[in-house]
């Protein structure tokens, strides 16, 4: 469907650099980055609003590298929607249908159609200026579905919209890729690609640095980036090795973590996802797990629930529900006990 | 509610100076000049076609070179090229020129022995002493008014939205049409009545270039210099006028058009 071969890209002072992306018909492709990350140089590069110094652009394989924008039916739509704000919705809507001369009947049914689709038929005849979020975001929609493009970009569709409205924006982004439309989505919202991506890219100072499923990316990061993208914490720089025929890892702080059996390097990094690790009141004893003593230094608020911080010789960080956390009955101070399977360790390789 | 401890005080003072300075002089001519000679004035054949040839002359400067001039706005909006800051400085170049020798040059370029002169008598027209050599002179000394205004319009508009509008399949031409130049508008206009109104009031390179047909500044001082103050005064107030009627009517027109904010694009 969509391939990318090579891209390099200067501007100014950044670079984008071996940017080597397969997309196949039917995927929701979520591109993850920071702000300045060139995630939106690239989406631009895709559409054809800039034009690589180096690489290929192939669209159902045909080279579209040095296709004009207008040539090339892929269809993007703007952070803030990039709404026109001389024109009504319908005129914004209609535009590409009166860029390519259809006569009114058809641009009448057509705007209709689509409008009907994205339930914004009853701003048709509405200037833009007082229209929600939530509102120019399917009006921007409608305006490039009409296009009917091969490839549907999307550049931080949620980043403007009211929480309360982000639900509907994805079920009509699910739909919309259920009905076979390929969708490449840039977000710097690592919670949006869990919620939509079949793929993720992660891109950090314009290279790919991870592509995977959302599972794979988030429950096996490449490297300390990645994984504090993916919200996670807890990190122990850690030496590894063997004790009476079973891995073992063990901090700077000598605490030591049990490790299922693998290969290992002799010295790395080990994550632990917050919502890994468990609090107990009382000493739990579980076969293959880790568990340790600690005092709770900091109880906050959290997405989850409770966010906890304990230390019990190294600082843990763990995520549980409000109903776990009143059942505990825990505050800061409190003596507990945490644990977590040998098996939820990740270990980055090299040196990081 | 502006406070009154000294500094706005002598804020109050100063500006109230400036404000004076400006409305005095023009209140002292409008309060000497009689109704009588203002009405022998508004009938006298002679002020009247000069008041006329003034106004459609400048118009038509602007009108004309506005063709020229706003594709050159939104090129130094809009594109990067080699010498674009000189181009810029040379388009602000007759701001900072004496008028009288901008006349000069403008007279040099248009007598028979310059370029446009040979040209033009070709078709056996003469541009001095022509309301088209005026128009030039006109437009030579206004035209940075409206280039300057229309550029700071374009870049106003976000890029993202001639972006957007090329993403959806219109082509560099339709796009300039129908989003570049409308949300431009407001800043276009306003430098279209500042060219009109600057050329209006020209008379330093336009008395070089054509003493006759007379426009109104070159009448007024005519009159001053051949009869005295009493006799300039009321052509001067009739021309102010006239001349505030245009500019407010213009302005008038120009705002009627609704008013759209324009987002900066956000940095990436």
């Amino acid at each position: 469907m969509l391939r990318l071969n090579n891209i390099f890209k200067k501007l100014g002072d950044f670079t984008l650099s071996d940017i080597n992306i397969n997309i196949s018909a039917g995927e929701y492709y979520v591109l993850l980055g920071r702000s300045g990350s060139g995630k939106t140089q690239l989406l631009e590069l895709i559409a054809g609003l800039n034009e690589a110094d180096s690489g290929e652009v192939w669209l159902d394989n045909e080279n579209i590298t040095n296709k004009k924008i207008q040539e090339r039916n892929i269809g993007l739509v703007f952070q803030d929607y990039a709404i026109f704000p001389n024109m009504t919705v319908f005129g914004n809507i209609a535009y590409s249908l009166h860029c390519r001369k259809l006569d009114k009947k058809s641009v009448n049914q057509k705007v209709n159609d689509v409008a009907g689709e994205l339930n914004i038929s009853h701003l048709l005849n509405r200037y833009t200026q007082n229209l929600s979020g939530g509102e120019l975001q399917r009006v921007a929609l409608a305006r490039t579905l009409i296009t009917s493009p091969k490839l549907l970009l999307l550049d931080e569709p949620l980043a403007s919209i009211d929480a309360s409205l982000k639900d509907g924006i994805k079920r009509t982004f699910r739909q919309l890729n259920r009905k076979g439309i390929t969708i490449v989505h840039v977000t710097h919202d690592y919670r949006e690609a869990v919620s939509l991506a079949t793929r993720i890219g992660v891109i950090h100072n314009g290279h790919i640095i991870q592509e995977g499923t959302p599972e794979m990316v988030f429950k096996k990061p490449v490297n300390k980036f990645v994984a504090r993208y993916a919200g996670i914490k807890n990190f122990f720089r850690v030496k590894f090795f063997i004790d009476r025929g079973s891995w073992k890892a063990q901090c700077d702080g000598k605490l030591v973590f049990n490790l299922v059996n693998d290969d290992y390097p002799s010295e790395g990094l080990l994550i632990l996802r917050s919502d890994a690790i468990s609090i107990h009141n009382g000493e739990p004893v579980k076969e293959n797990y880790n568990y340790f003593r600690g005092v709770i230094k900091e109880i906050l608020p959290s997405e989850a629930g409770m966010e906890v911080m304990v230390d019990a010789g190294e600082i843990f960080f763990i995520d549980i529900s409000q109903d776990d956390f009143k059942k505990l009955n825990i505050r800061e101070m409190s003596d507990v006990w945490i644990s977590f399977p040998a098996e939820a360790g990740i270990v980055l390789e090299g040196s990081i | 509610m502006v406070k009154y401890n000294p500094f706005n005080l002598i804020l109050l003072v100063l500006s109230s100076l400036v404000l004076m300075f400006i409305l005095a002089p023009l209140a002292g001519m409008f309060i000497h000049t009689g109704g009588t000679e203002l009405l022998e004035t508004v009938n006298d054949k002679e002020v009247q076609s000069s008041i006329w040839l003034t106004l459609w002359v400048s118009f038509s400067a602007t009108f004309l070179f506005a063709f020229g001039g706003i594709p050159l706005a939104w090129l130094l909006a809009r594109r990067n090229f080699p010498l674009k800051s000189l181009v810029q400085g040379i388009i602000d170049l007759p701001i900072v020129l004496p008028h009288t020798a901008a006349g000069i040059a403008i007279l040099g370029f248009i007598s028979r022995d310059g370029f446009l002169g040979k040209t033009a008598d070709i078709f056996g027209l003469s541009l001095i002493n022509n309301p088209a050599g005026i128009a030039l002179a006109m437009a030579f000394v206004s035209i940075p008014f409206l280039i300057n205004s229309a550029r700071d319009g374009f870049a106003a508009v976000p890029e993202r939205l001639e972006k957007a509008a090329l993403s959806l399949g219109a082509s560099h031409s339709k796009v300039f049409f129908s989003i570049s130049l409308p949300l431009a508008w407001r800043s276009i206009m306003t430098g279209f009545i500042m060219m009109f109104a600057r050329g209006m009031s020209e008379f330093g390179a336009v008395v070089i270039v054509a003493y006759h047909p007379m426009i109104a500044p070159v009448l007024i001082y005519e009159r001053f210099s051949s009869f005295g103050l009493k006799y300039a005064r009321p052509a001067s107030v009739l021309f102010i006028i006239i001349a505030l009627g245009v500019f407010i009517l213009l302005r008038l027109i120009s705002v009627r058009k609704k008013e759209i904010n324009l987002i900066p694009d956000a940095e990436t």
